[in-house]
């Protein structure tokens, strides 16, 4: 990281939803988002990470005001985005750019994707016509899109190109700062690298902030330099991405991990899975939430919320009574598996093959 | 693994299938399962796993699917030739499907009680108590908390991994002798994946049902498999053990598509990527179909069709002409 200064900042940041007052009742209150703070540093890869309900899509629109939330600030480069009129809130939208997870659903079908990468240029300059398309065409070069693509619509491209599409967009407004929410999910595995590749040169050629959300825990340790682990709207741990990793300090956090199937046969976990399913985000458990599945849990838990706190110099925290315990214990991941000779050999063959010219056929 | 003497419950060959006249979609493919095992389908959108499953359960309309050869003997019987009269015996009851998203196979009007006790009593001439103790029994057996309770809920009242268990439950009701598992755990989260994946094992291991499972996921294919076959564009590429496969994987899409996966281990430098997608059906090409995608294809590739050989010790092969592809490439200096 070049820079650790925070590009965003949250203080107790809250968002509910429902709650609204109905004919004889009131409709239930979700609490989607609660009391999180925490900063997002200039120029990193920051990620967010938690199933499904857990709130970190929710998370990600507040940090760039697509939600309005209802307690807390959000303040970004020392502004506080709530107090910003309605002008000053469209200027600064260009620079907080959203990739949605269905680049399908996300790309009106009647324009055609010249006119929906041309858009936010069209809203936010003077440009002339000719000018519009020039640059239009520039970002069709810089996502990977042929030029001569550009008038058609967005039916005729497939999943991946779809989403160079949405990337497209969000570039054209020249962003500080992209929140993809699950930007890779809905695709391929062999699209999805394309994908990740691409957020990440255009990350470093245009000197981006990246904030990922996302339930893929191979494509945020692949991507990110840090994670907040979300459980129910609160953050429980928020670390160096190779730490969290390697070793995982909240019990939700090495739930989590030791979830992911292991990509070779000998890594297979004997582990049980954690228990249970995720509690409803309408009653979530009292204290600590994750306390109803946790193999740790003790009467505290069910008692008193465990705050976020400091576990180490670097800034990694997390929100457990017992974290130390269960790090002296001697909790950790399973140990990366590596991967074998033939595959290392044949891979790198693969990439030489396709980065152009070398490893030629042998000669019987 | 069980021994290759057994014979297997299921062996599909030669298959193929066609929506339109001209290219075949899915193009000769073959595989076998046995008692208590795991053969694990893997490829990308459009390879045509999920086509194939649904063939074999008979659930393809006949037009518009077209199936051009091939033969898939269960029991002793193929099931391309039998009537609907003896599919219908058949599924939910020898062969039995899960599907990725169990909201949509469950019947939102009907409680979930009823829906299992009648799979029950349509393939046993049960009286209705004892088959709804046996849908009870089945409740159970999938490790739903509370299940007396749970047979009056209706679907939309259980959650994602619950309501996939019911349909294992659904499934297995009648034990059968395959199960067929297309993406069940795809819409799941990863901790209610970890059980659902845990609880389809444990079932299999009690029960000796053998199971195809169709994923995407080469970490599923990992947890579960102890036999893979890679499907790509209506082809198996590369089909063995599930060592071999992880190993030595021999075709280059395999290659690939491993190498696009996202290692959970420290970043080891850019992900490799295929170029391009697959082709539409109308310009698939006709020999080797992964050939304008693949960093190493020779005129050769464009043809002839390369047959899925043995590579190493026999069991594992693969469609590719330069494999292993050490021997036939010089390496980078």
């Amino acid at each position: 990281m070049k820079d650790a200064r925070p590009i965003i900042e949250t203080v107790g940041l809250v968002k509910q939803f429902g709650g609204r007052r109905q004919l004889l009742s009131r409709s239930p209150v979700v609490h989607a988002v609660n009391d999180v703070s925490l900063r997002v540093r200039d120029g990193e890869t920051f990620a967010i990470v938690g199933e499904s309900g857990c709130g970190k899509s929710t998370l990600g629109r507040l940090l760039i005001r697509l939600l309005d939330p209802t307690g807390g600030d959000v303040i970004y480069k020392g502004r506080n985005l709530a107090s910003l009129s309605a002008t000053e809130m469209r200027r600064l939208r260009r620079e907080l750019q959203i990739v949605f997870q269905d680049p399908f659903a996300s790309l009106n079908p009647r324009m055609s994707v010249a006119d929906i990468v041309g858009e936010p240029i069209w809203l936010h300059e003077t440009a002339g016509k000719k000018e519009r398309r020039e640059k239009v065409l520039d970002i069709f070069r810089t996502v990977g899109l042929r030029p001569d693509m550009a008038d058609r619509f967005p039916h005729e491209f497939s999943g991946g190109q779809r989403q160079r599409i949405g990337i497209a967009r969000a570039l054209a407004g020249e962003p500080k700062l992209i929140l993809g929410d699950e930007p890779v999910s809905a695709l391929d595995v062999s699209i999805q690298a394309q994908i990740v590749n691409l957020l990440e040169e255009l990350k470093e050629r245009l000197d981006l902030t990246l904030i990922i959300v996302a339930h893929d825990l191979a494509v945020i340790r692949h991507m990110s330099d840090r994670v907040a682990v979300m459980y129910l709207g609160e953050v429980v741990e928020l670390a160096e991405t190779d730490d969290l990793f390697e070793t995982p300090l909240h019990p939700y956090s090495q739930a989590l991990l030791d979830a992911i199937p292991v990509p070779s046969p000998r890594a297979r976990s004997a582990q049980a899975p954690v228990r249970g399913d995720v509690p409803s985000p309408t009653n979530p458990p009292k204290a600590c939430r994750f306390h109803t599945r946790c193999p740790h849990a003790q009467p505290i838990c069910s008692e008193v919320r465990p705050v976020l706190e400091r576990a180490d110099e670097g800034g990694r925290q997390v929100a457990c009574h017992f974290w130390r315990e269960i790090q002296a214990a001697g909790s950790s991941a399973r140990a990366p598996i590596a991967a074998s000779a033939n595959f290392e050999t044949r891979l790198a063959l693969y990439r030489a093959r396709q980065s152009g010219g070398a490893a030629p056929l042998k000669q019987p | 693994m069980s021994g290759m003497e057994s014979d297997p419950v299921l062996a599909l060959s030669d298959f193929s299938l066609r929506f339109a006249p001209g290219k075949n979609l899915v193009d000769g493919v073959g595989f076998e399962v046995r008692a208590g095992e795991t053969l694990c389908i893997v490829g990308e959108s459009g390879c045509g796993k999920s086509v194939t499953a649904l063939a074999l359960m008979g659930l393809l309309p006949v037009p518009p699917a077209d199936i051009v050869s091939g033969t898939a003997l269960f029991e002793g019987r193929d099931l391309f030739r039998l009537s609907e009269a003896e599919l219908s015996d058949l599924r939910g009851n020898r062969i039995s499907m899960i599907f990725q998203e169990p909201m949509t196979s469950l019947n939102p009007a009907f409680t979930v009680g009823d829906q299992l006790t009648e799979t029950v009593r349509r393939h046993r001439r049960l009286p209705a108590a004892e088959a709804s103790a046996v849908a009870l029994d089945m409740l159970k057996k999938v490790r739903i908390p509370a299940p007396e309770k749970r047979m009056t809920d209706y679907p939309h009242q259980m959650s994602g991994g619950m309501r996939q268990r019911v349909m294992i439950a659904m499934a297995l009701a009648n034990a059968p002798k395959l199960l067929i598992a297309d993406e069940p755990t795809t819409a799941l989260d990863v901790t209610i994946q970890a059980q659902i994946l845990q609880l389809i094992a444990q079932l299999q291991e009690e029960t000796g049902t053998a199971v195809i499972m169709i994923t995407h996921d080469l970490g599923v294919v990992a947890e579960v498999a102890d036999h893979v076959a890679v499907m790509y564009a209506g082809h198996v590429v590369e089909a063995g053990p599930v060592e071999a496969i992880f190993d030595d994987p021999q075709h280059p899409y395999t290659i690939g598509l491993m190498g696009a996966m996202p290692s959970l281990g420290r970043r080891s430098g850019k992900l490799a990527t295929i170029r391009g997608t697959v082709p539409p059906i109308e310009r698939m090409p006709d020999a080797c179909r992964f050939m304008p995608r693949c960093p190493f294809a020779q005129n050769k590739c464009a043809e002839a069709v390369p047959p899925l050989a043995p590579v190493g010790d026999g069991v594992h092969r693969a469609a590719c002409w330069y494999a292993p592809l050490e021997k036939h490439f010089a390496e980078v200096a």
